[in-house]
């Protein structure tokens, strides 16, 4: 759906983006990660056209960004505002109208999002009326009118309640059923960890990761298995050394063996499995990792930069 | 230039009605008429009245005649105002002055001080041979003590005549050209009898114009960065320049806000119309079609000059404090033609008036100015030569002003440098 090649992007002598590529599956929820200052809102910027890569291309559905494909992108950026004195269903009106829609149907998407957001009885009050809370929420409508196929958004949680979090996610799900893709930039590691299918970290504009994100947590693990069970296993094949961890034990193993022998191990040695699990890092950890150890595809140590083939062949 | 008309019409359409329903733009459209006219009125009437005011006051003349060439003068001044010089000319009304001879200057100021006579004269015995007068007055106001001067200056010269010729001639000799028919080559090359009156209004409304034209370009590029400082101020654009590029966002505010500048001509000069018609057809001024087009392409021309920087200075300034203190200098260029309007009125062909009509940033204000004047004489090629430039710079400033646009929309921060801003204007940015 969105395919990224090698795009560079330099300001005066400091080069911001370098050689990305990545590419975002129809209806996946996709996330952007990185340190501040990372090149992520530089690239967000070329992929919705404000700023024109030095080189590289950046296509949807198979042509290149611009044009006409405003109208298919809705990007609602980390530094938000409204026009404070236009009541909340002008301003998605005036949004409506300018992706395409007509008066009348912008009236009639715009309420129907205010009514979804529990907006509908501050409609016709003015933007400054409404708390922060609201307006982020009248924000996020301005994105969504239009039903663009391409949904970017950059840190779209921050300061919600849990409610209004939750509500947040519930829209992610219906648009991402109905085929919307969305490009979630955060830093909210567990956001990403219960939203998102593939992620691509960047660092001084440069491509540190990029894969699934269970992938990605378990390629920085530990080589060790998460086990729960009575008592404290002992001398298991495979196994080097046993530590007590989060109320079970992880039982780190020798180089070469697998998850699968160690169970059997287990088994054959008559221990109580309760559960078993492949050892994966946090997200959370994976992104301090990675940034503070300088690590990621730029040093061979996360796979290949080039990005994967598309699911089910539907590019 | 990239653009969507489509969109830019509905950023021209909201800018436009976000702009007319500001009490601000109510606020301008209604009260700068009313005030402009009030002072203008008030003025008017308070110079006419207080003109009026002093005539009737001054009843008695005290004077104290130490040559003896006053003896024969008369004893009355009678003095014929025009009660109401923009109205009807036959309304006149007589103010009577009496003259009253005393001895000497004590009992002068005796007289004065006592509110006996508003003024007094002290004619010294050598008054023939060195025309010194010492004149006395109750009122201390600098603006005030003038009047009734040339009531006394002509007693004074009929007094002088008196006895030694009749009183028709000393009449004469005190008011010379008291119905003067002045004729003057007009522009169609022949000699017509000048209307003081219709010269004033000939003038008035192409130069009324001139201001007009000079605030609503002012007014409509004000408005422009007011939008765009708000705009950036609030964050609003990176969300709306994913929906439009920033061409259409550009063309659209050049377009309704531009419109709201020629609702302001529009409704001014239909307000002055309304209201000044009666005066204009009684004067048999007529307003050529010619003179209105071309106050019309200026308009544009100088709103779409003035209106492109106004946006890349919003574009690259951060808040409304910053825009100002830029803009200032633009905004003083187009009015320099009125801050030197002394050189251009006393030299309409002059090198000052020709160089600021053909200069782009004043020659909107500058040209219309001119043509104002019965006395100037605009050649074509000069008119031409105008238009054209200011089509250029608009044309120049408009590309440039698009690409600064562009690239400070985003930018927060510090401010770039003038060297910096120039070079984001450059073509291949």
């Amino acid at each position: 759906m969105l395919e990224v090649r090698d795009i560079v992007k330099t300001f005066d002598d400091r080069t911001v983006v370098n050689h990305v590529s990545f590419e975002v599956h129809p209806g996946e929820i996709f996330a952007l990660l990185g340190p501040n200052g990372a090149g992520k809102t530089t690239l967000i910027r070329m992929i919705t056209d404000i700023l024109k890569p030095d080189s590289g291309t950046i296509r949807l559905d198979g042509h290149a960004v611009g044009g006409g494909d405003r109208q298919r992108i809705a990007y609602l950026p980390e530094e938000r505002g409204l026009y404070r004195r236009v009541p909340p269903l002008d301003v998605l009106v005036y949004y409506g109208q300018l992706k395409g829609l007509s008066a009348g149907a912008a009236r009639a998407a715009g309420t129907a999002l205010l009514e979804r957001m529990e907006l509908g009885e501050w409609a016709n009050k003015q933007v400054q009326t409404l708390s922060k809370g609201m307006q982020q929420k009248v924000q996020f409508c301005t994105a969504l009118i239009g039903e663009p196929r391409l949904l970017i958004l950059d840190e779209p949680f921050t300061g919600l309640d849990p409610i209004n979090t939750q509500l947040f996610e519930e829209i992610l799900a219906e648009r991402r059923a109905a085929g919307t893709t969305v490009l979630l930039s955060t830093h909210q590691m567990n956001k990403v960890e219960q939203l998102c299918d593939r992620a691509l970290m960047i660092n001084h504009g440069h491509m540190v990761l990029y894969g699934p994100v269970g992938e990605l947590r378990a390629r920085h693990a530990d080589h060790a298995v998460m086990l729960r069970c009575e008592g404290r296993p002992e001398a298991v094949p495979g196994v080097r050394a046993v530590e007590a961890a989060d109320g079970g034990w992880k039982l780190m193993l020798e180089p070469g063996a697998s998850p699968q022998e160690v169970l059997r191990g287990l088994c054959a040695a008559g221990v109580p499995v309760a559960s078993f699990a492949v050892a994966s890092l946090p997200l959370e950890d994976v992104f301090v990792k990675v940034v503070r150890e300088g690590l990621g595809l730029d040093h061979g140590l996360s796979g290949p930069p080039e990005p994967e083939p598309a699911k089910g062949g539907t590019r | 230039m990239r653009l969507s008309w489509k969109r830019a019409w509905i950023v021209a359409r909201r800018e436009y009605l976000a702009t007319v329903k500001r009490k601000g733009f109510v606020l301008t459209l209604v009260a700068m008429p009313r005030d402009f006219g009030g002072i203008k009125v008030s003025a008017t009437r308070s110079a006419d009245s207080s003109r009026v005011e002093t005539l009737r006051s001054f009843t008695r003349l005290a004077v104290v005649d130490s040559s003896g060439l006053l003896a024969d003068a008369p004893r009355v001044i009678t003095t014929k105002v025009a009660v109401d010089p923009t109205g009807d000319p036959g309304r006149e009304e007589t103010f009577r002055t009496e003259v009253e001879f005393l001895p000497d200057q004590a009992s002068l100021e005796a007289a004065l001080r006592e509110g006996r006579a508003r003024r007094g004269v002290v004619v010294p015995a050598d008054y023939l041979a060195s025309g010194r007068l010492r004149r006395y007055s109750r009122a201390q106001n600098l603006l005030t003590s003038g009047g009734g001067t040339r009531a006394v200056e002509r007693w004074l010269a009929q007094g002088l005549l008196a006895g030694r010729m009749d009183s028709l001639r000393a009449e004469r000799v005190s008011q010379p050209s008291v119905q003067l028919d002045d004729y003057a080559l007009d522009r169609d090359g022949s000699f017509a009898l000048r209307d003081e009156r219709r010269e004033a209004v000939e003038f008035m409304v192409p130069f009324l114009f001139s201001v007009l034209l000079g605030t609503c370009i002012i007014t409509g590029g004000q408005y422009l960065l007011q939008g765009l400082s708000e705009e950036k101020e609030s964050r609003i654009l990176e969300s709306l320049l994913c929906t439009l590029s920033a061409d259409d966002l550009l063309a659209g505010k050049l377009l309704g806000l531009g419109a709201a500048g020629l609702t302001l001509v529009a409704v001014w000069l239909g307000a002055g119309l309304a209201l000044g018609g009666p005066m204009l057809a009684l004067a048999n001024v007529q307003l050529p079609p010619l003179l209105l087009a071309v106050a019309l392409a200026y308009f544009l021309l100088g709103y779409l000059f003035y209106g492109s920087l106004m946006t890349a200075i919003g574009a690259v300034t951060n808040n409304m404090r910053e825009a100002q203190q830029f803009a200032m200098m633009f905004t003083f260029a187009n009015f320099l033609p009125f801050i030197v309007m002394t050189s251009i009125l006393g030299n309409p062909n002059g090198p000052t008036a020709v160089g600021l009509s053909l200069l782009p940033p004043t020659a909107a204000t500058a040209m219309m100015l001119r043509l104002a004047l019965p006395a100037a004489e605009v050649p074509a090629w000069q008119l031409a030569a105008s238009l054209g430039l200011l089509a250029l710079t608009c044309w120049l400033v408009l590309r440039g002003a698009a690409r600064v646009f562009r690239i400070g929309l985003l930018m927060t921060g510090k401010t770039p440098s003038l060297p910096e801003i120039m070079r984001w204007a450059r073509p291949g940015r």
